[in-house]
């Protein structure tokens, strides 16, 4: 069935006199338009399914290195032990059956003017639109250790294999034995990631190793849901007790880090030294290395885009979403990327059918779980302010879980927060 | 459903500070889309706990997200949510989910004995307004194959009046008070194994 009505017939209308006038370089293209989409974490796999709900005619290629993805998102509940990895596992058959050409290798090059992307298989892939949702990468600031370490000393911070090695690390622990965590500073993935981390890190050390603790060091004087994450250490963890087994220790305490030893896994600040059993250095982030290569990120490592269609301010044609984005007021989280990937999707389809793209409207729901029955979140819904150039929270919306919830809201919560990843993994990859 | 999808948009404009319309419309999926991240492609759940929010009538659903916003339902997330949208969004929402199946999509752990005692007491006190066997959804939400985590929240809500339904005002004050005898008459009869009959038999529904 095909309606036209008024507004439709303006958009096709308005398009071909378009085309027309300046010859677009769409004449021999797929019927619907290709795209390239360059990594399958939540934000690629998203957009890649929206687009084909879209429209089922444009031809989408997602290029991911990995058959299987592992969700940061729940990761740590892994390293608590709640989760087994096979759990945070994902494939990528729900988007082959919608249509998606799944490519697994590993992108290396994107041609802005010729638009097309390269790969490490030596393959070349035409788009009108790419989209490049990479995810992050890790500079390495500390004199002592690089990358090539973190078989010794995980970062776990992109999961998988390096959430094996940190959890394989907890358990082969003695009793006793001291976890450090060195947070990174501001902007990274998951901003209350490193303090869910110690939360579930302390949940399994108060059952197994009590004689054991958690040390967070911290560049940064205040972090992410802080006030419900010390609530609920205090209520489950002894925080702030001589028994604790959590310590926080921002710069005011124990200074910065001047030097980390990953072989001995010592680690040295302006006051203090360290020397933890097993250490989980999560490394200063940057957009994925695609994005920089390509071009498409600023002076900081992240990258710039429109905040409605998320096209790059640096290359026309090529989308930048998820953690790798600068999207003002929305946090770099799994949510954000999915959120941000139907808004790119509904964009695209727009474009690629010479129509203006809608609105957009933008949500993140983010859960974090501080031990048995005890879970909190954030919510944002977000808009485009158009004077400011800013993707903002709506006024009076959002917000934490109040810090005086009962019992039983942080009970929800969980179960609420274990909802919210099975289904946005059927909402991402299908 | 093409054609529904268009006039079920709406446009709006943006002002900016110069006066300048950005202009852009603002269509039902863009604002529907977001709510599937908790509540899953569509609006159906894969549970354990967040709840179907597929097939829900349209009418409802807009008094819930209005009741949300307001502070007069109790919530976990959803109150700061729902405070996000303006009235003619949360209308564009709720048609948009009023519009898919209700999927139930989950095999839900069940007890056959409590199924059986749930079927009794759903026959006794729920059927006169959750017709067919909690299917229905022209009234009042369906429950039939709804999370069980989430009825089970809801029914203790109701009954201990944290979830008061003195401040529903889409009921009339008749239904108010046969909602309210029966949750009595639940608890006074057959006390926490009748709230785990009801919910094992609106989860076993398939």
């Amino acid at each position: 069935m095909t309606a036209i009505n008024r507004r439709t017939f303006v958009q096709l209308a308005g398009a071909s006199a378009f085309a027309g006038t300046l010859g677009l370089p769409h004449v021999a293209r797929a019927a619907g338009g290709k795209v390239v989409i360059i990594g399958g974490g939540p934000g690629g796999a998203t957009t890649a399914r929206y687009l084909k709900i879209a429209n089922p005619d444009i031809d989408v290629t997602l290029i991911e290195p990995n058959e299987l993805y592992h969700t940061c998102f729940m990761s740590n509940e892994v390293l608590g032990g709640e989760r087994t990895i096979e759990q945070i596992q994902v494939g990528y058959d729900g988007l082959k059956k919608l249509g998606v050409n799944v490519v697994h290798d590993f992108a290396t090059g994107i041609d802005g003017g010729a638009k097309t992307v390269a790969t490490k298989g030596g393959q070349s892939f035409a788009f009108d639109r790419c989209v490049v949702a990479p995810g992050i990468d890790f500079q390495y600031t500390h004199e002592g250790i690089t990358e090539a370490d973190a078989g010794n000393v995980p970062h776990a911070w992109k999961a998988g294999e390096q959430t094996v090695i940190l959890r394989k690390q907890l358990e082969a622990m003695e009793d006793g034995g001291l976890v450090a965590i060195v947070a990174p500073a501001d902007p990274f993935r998951c901003p209350p990631g490193p303090y869910e981390r110690a939360s579930l890190i302390a949940g399994y050390l108060k059952e197994h190793k009590p004689k054991s603790k958690v040390i967070i060091i911290d560049p940064k004087e205040k972090f992410a849901k802080q006030g419900l994450f010390v609530g609920a250490w205090k209520k489950l963890y002894g925080f702030e007790t001589d028994n604790s087994l959590i310590e926080w220790l921002p710069f005011a305490k124990v200074g910065g880090i001047s030097k980390v030893d990953a072989a001995t896994r010592e680690i040295t600040t302006d006051f203090e030294t360290f020397k933890p059993a097993v250490l989980n250095y999560i490394p200063q982030q940057t957009a994925g290395k695609i994005a920089i290569d390509a071009g498409l990120a600023g002076d900081k490592g992240w990258c710039p885009v429109d905040k409605q269609t998320f096209e790059s301010k640096n290359v026309a044609g090529v989308h930048v979403i998820g953690d790798a984005a600068i999207a003002t007021a929305m946090p770099k989280s799994g949510y954000s990327a999915n959120s941000q990937g139907k808004v790119t999707a509904a964009a695209i389809a727009a474009m690629l059918a010479g129509k203006e793209p809608v609105a957009p409207s933008y949500v993140n729901t983010c859960y974090s779980i501080a031990g048995k029955d005890y879970g909190f979140s954030v919510a944002a819904v977000y808009r485009y302010n158009a004077e400011k150039d800013v993707i903002a929270g709506v006024e009076g919306a959002g917000g934490l879980t109040p810090g005086d919830a009962s019992a039983e809201q942080f009970k929800r919560e969980v179960g609420y927060a274990h909802s919210w990843y099975n289904n946005i993994r059927k909402d991402s990859w299908g | 459903m093409k054609l529904k999808a268009i006039l079920g948009s709406a446009c709006i404009l943006f002002l900016t500070g110069s006066g300048l319309a950005v202009g852009a419309e603002l269509s039902a999926s863009m604002l529907a889309d977001t709510c599937n991240g908790c509540h899953g492609p569509d609006g159906s759940s894969y549970g354990p706990a967040s709840p179907t929010i597929a097939g829900t009538n349209k009418d409802y659903m807009l008094e819930t997200m209005q009741a949300f916003r307001d502070g007069k339902r109790p919530s976990t997330v959803m109150q700061r949510i729902a405070k996000g949208y303006s009235d003619d969004e949360l209308k564009l929402i709720a048609a948009y989910f009023a519009e898919k199946p209700f999927g139930r999509l989950v095999d839900q752990a069940t007890d056959p004995a409590l199924v059986a005692k749930g079927k009794e007491i759903y026959d006794n006190l729920c059927e006169d307004c959750h017709e067919k066997d909690g299917r229905s959804a022209e009234d009042y939400p369906a429950l039939a194959g709804q999370m069980m985590p989430y009825i089970e929240n809801e029914l203790r809500d109701l009954i201990s009046g944290t979830r008061n339904l003195e401040n529903n005002e889409a009921l009339s004050s008749k239904e108010r008070n046969k909602k309210q005898r029966n949750l009595k008459e639940l608890v006074d009869t057959h006390g926490e194994e009748g709230i785990a009959a009801v919910v094992n038999f609106f989860g076993s529904q398939k």
